[in-house]
């Protein structure tokens, strides 16, 4: 079992994973809990989720699979459409302590 | 019953007596236990008698909590598979009994026994954890966490979605730090099985400290266990607040061994801390019996995200779906140019004909310029149509995550940032949106050198253009030759990108990128379908719409007449205004092999919509040649003869060079719109004269290098 699993898997992503299944071999965690962890790690801020898409909707943003649940613009949301089936890309950013 | 509407609004019956500040009226379960029964109005019943204990249901939204709440209360509350279906908080009253026994059977029917027991059931919005990130779950947290001590419930039901605990647990980890009286509710435990997760509801329960209970509310399964786990909690003695064992932590106000929420800890450490939990509960309660999908998926990824072999099956990939695109939707193009040049041509000019305006301006602007140039345009409906249905294929599949991994490498390697890639492939269905979508960038370096290489990514737009040339010249290889303009396309984004970075560029850093691969799947004929429709509507909107004014604006260049003596729509188009402009061009064009003011035209009016390209050939071949006026669909032989006399014979290099400018040059206004929006005037010109210069060189440098070889 591992210590500190977010600790683990944002180590995982600046190590160069490039995939979930990638981060759940590196840090021997389970599929599940990487990816219960990738989300909690969302919406600490700590990391950022996004939708990609071959193209766009015609019918705008608001008809997108990677809009948010309030029809804003899908491409840049702050995190992937529940709806989705397609690649979700991660990127790590890091929180600087606060002084 | 009672219900609050939203965080501080309280209704009839739930908060008594009201406040005078009703801003100040904070929600509450029990204001008046076994109060009238009112409020919701879409759940009409009887209510709880006073006194009776208040179960609180806790959890994520798309559980199963609003449909356990109806199953249990019966209420008739709209229930959906959609996220925030509980935005209200609801109120139910939950008959049980208190049985004799209860049997660890999930399908349980056991006849219930002994005395009645009514609870006041409160369903809570959906929450995926007590910081709030939603004004939901900042309303779940002010009942469970910020409410006053008497208010708070007597116990609370967290529902878990078996098929995902460890995203469940979260919440429950959190719920147990506030030692309240606890009840886990297992829900989709098909799915969890249909996905060979077994889980172990004993060694779960004992690993989180509380009752799991496996539920089926659609079902009315498990009903009788959880009431007996929430009686049986209720009459237990309150738990202590979950303790934890910190290492390095001796010095927090309550020594090594404090309940976390005392401990002072950092939101990340605190977090962590709550993962390592989630993690243990997750290995003792569960067992993974063997995820067929999830193994088959590794077994393949193994394959098609490999270092080497990867880059060559996408590329493969890629142009079988070209190849399948031109070679089955030919014969339906052909079928459709036949109809438009024939029946709809031959109708509009005995329509005209029979109200006397035929041999008229109005006869050349309709048949020869709206039915060719939207028509020609129409009959390729059916293999953009074919296209999107086998890209929209893939990404159901999951195979379009792969490709990004594997594309995604690459560019890295070169060292461009790697969040660069979402705009750069959505730069593959429309530049539009791509552009836009450099937002995502943090570094303004980022989003004016992305925004700077969308351009060179080649848009649907352009491949009605490929798909025209490659079908008229190399109608065998027509998959093969669109196929290659898209390797071109990337090699360009990766070489303009290197360009870039190692001239203006040089400091700027490439963010780590991860990639969440889904498990493959059969593909769904509703979303690939659906995803289709989507992107072929906005095909035929540009069609219909930019492309209608253009042919409009390009028939009234041809009408007018560049030389003197001649009056509106009575010179070839070969001496209108239309013509003129582009012979003043077309020397410039001379080195790259198709300096003919026929294509060039076609290039100044694609520098408004790509589209138009070959609406204005149609345009410009059904005026220019009267003479075939029966057979104006003969685009591809005229075609032929245009390359020919410009290249001097080496048709094949001219048509190489003209489709590689097509690539690089300007895409359209709306990416220029879209590019002054987001990185401003001066480097929108900047990449304009970019394209150009780029363009033009590797035009000549492909006809000058084609005409040694073709």
């Amino acid at each position: 079992m591992s210590r500190r699993p977010l600790s683990a898997v944002l180590a995982a992503f600046e190590a160069g994973a490039e995939s979930l299944d990638d981060v759940s071999r590196r840090t021997g965690l389970d599929r599940d809990v990487v990816s219960a962890a990738v989300d909690q790690l969302v919406r600490m801020g700590r990391i950022d989720a996004r939708e990609l898409a071959i193209g766009c909707p015609s019918g705008g943003c608001g008809s997108c699979a990677s809009g948010t649940s309030d029809g804003q613009a899908g491409c840049g949301a702050d995190g992937p459409s529940g709806t989705r089936s397609g690649p979700v890309l991660v990127t790590l950013s890091l929180r600087r302590p606060s002084a | 019953m009672t219900e609050v509407r939203d965080r501080g609004e309280t209704t009839q019956g739930y908060a008594a007596p009201p406040r005078p500040d009703a801003t100040l009226a904070r929600p509450r379960f029990r204001a008046s236990r076994g109060a009238t029964p009112s409020c919701h109005g879409d759940v009409p019943g009887a209510a709880a008698p006073a006194g009776s204990p208040v179960v609180a249901l806790v959890g994520a939204p798309n559980v199963g909590k609003s449909t356990l709440f109806n199953t249990l209360t019966g209420a008739k509350r709209t229930v959906g598979n959609w996220p925030g279906t509980t935005v209200e908080v609801g109120r139910g009253v939950w008959p049980t009994t208190r049985a004799a026994a209860t049997c660890d059977c999930e399908t349980c029917t056991c006849p219930r026994q002994a005395e009645p027991v009514t609870f006041t059931l409160v369903d809570l919005p959906g929450a995926y954890s007590l910081d709030p990130a939603s004004p939901d779950e900042a309303l779940t947290r002010e009942l469970l966490v910020d409410v006053e001590p008497d208010e708070l419930p007597d116990a609370v039901v967290v529902i878990a979605d078996a098929a995902h605990l460890a995203r469940s647990l979260y919440i429950v980890a959190q719920v147990r730090e506030l030692g309240l009286p606890l009840v886990v509710a297992l829900t989709m435990n098909d799915v969890a099985r249909h996905r060979g997760i077994e889980i172990d509801t004993y060694a779960l329960a004992e690993q989180i400290g509380a009752p799991v209970v496996a539920v089926d509310p659609r079902r009315r399964q498990g009903e009788s266990n959880l009431a007996a786990a929430v009686l049986g909690v209720l009459d237990a003695e309150r738990p202590a607040p979950r303790a934890v064992d910190l290492p390095g932590h001796d010095g927090s106000p309550c020594g090594a061994m404090c309940p976390l929420a005392d401990c002072g800890l950092e939101d990340l450490e605190l977090a962590d801390e709550r993962f390592e939990w989630i993690d243990g509960a997750v290995h003792a309660g569960t067992r993974d019996t063997g995820d067929a999908r999830r193994v088959r998926s590794d077994l393949i990824d193994r394959f098609v995200t490999a270092p080497v072999l990867g880059p060559v099956i996408f590329l493969a990939v890629m142009w079988l779906v070209f190849q399948i695109t031109t070679t089955v939707a030919a014969p339906l193009q052909d079928a459709l140019d036949g109809i438009f040049t024939g029946p709809v041509s031959d109708g509009t000019r005995g329509v005209l004909a029979g109200v006397g305006l035929g041999g008229t301006p109005v006869e050349g602007f309709l048949v020869d310029g709206l039915v060719a140039g939207v028509g020609m345009l129409l009959t390729f409906v059916p293999l953009m149509a074919l296209m999107f249905l086998l890209l929209a294929l893939l990404e159901d599949s999951g195979y379009m995550a792969r490709a990004a991994v594997v594309t995604d490498r690459m560019m890295r390697r070169i060292g461009l940032p790697g969040r660069a890639f979402l705009p750069l492939v959505v730069g593959f269905g429309c530049n539009v949106p791509a552009v836009a979508a450099t937002r995502i960038l943090p570094n303004a370096r980022q989003r004016v050198l992305t925004a700077l290489l969308v351009p060179f990514t080649s848009c649907s737009a352009r491949l009605t253009v490929y798909v025209l040339l490659a079908t008229t010249f190399y109608p065998r290889q027509a998959g093969t030759v669109v196929f290659a303009m898209y390797l071109v396309s990337i090699l360009l984004v990766v070489a303009v990108g290197l360009l870039l970075k190692s001239t203006l560029w040089r400091t700027m850093g490439a963010d780590p990128l991860v990639i969440d691969l889904p498990p493959y799947q059969l593909p769904t004929a509703r979303l690939t379908l659906s995803v289709m429709w989507q992107r072929l509507k906005g095909f035929l909107r540009t069609a219909s719409g930019i492309i209608v004014a253009t042919v409009c604006v390009v028939w009234l260049l041809q009408s007018i007449p560049a030389v003197s003596g001649a009056g509106f729509g009575e010179v070839p188009v070969s001496d209108s205004v239309y013509a003129a402009v582009a012979k003043s061009i077309a020397p410039l064009l001379s080195p790259a092999g198709f300096g003919q003011w026929e294509t060039v035209s076609a290039l100044v009016v694609g520098f408004i919509a790509k589209e138009a390209v070959i609406s204005s050939w149609a345009q410009t071949y059904a005026i220019a040649e009267p003479a075939s006026e029966r057979e104006p669909g003969q685009l591809g032989a005229q075609l032929h003869q245009t390359f020919e006399m410009a290249s001097g014979g080496h048709t094949g290099a001219a048509l190489a060079a003209f489709m590689v400018f097509l690539l690089a040059y300007t895409p359209c206004v709306a990416t220029l719109s879209a590019q002054k929006r987001e990185i401003g005037l001066r480097w929108t010109v900047f990449g304009v004269l970019l394209q150009l210069v780029v363009a033009w060189a590797l035009a000549v440098a492909t006809f000058q290098i084609g005409r040694m070889i073709w």
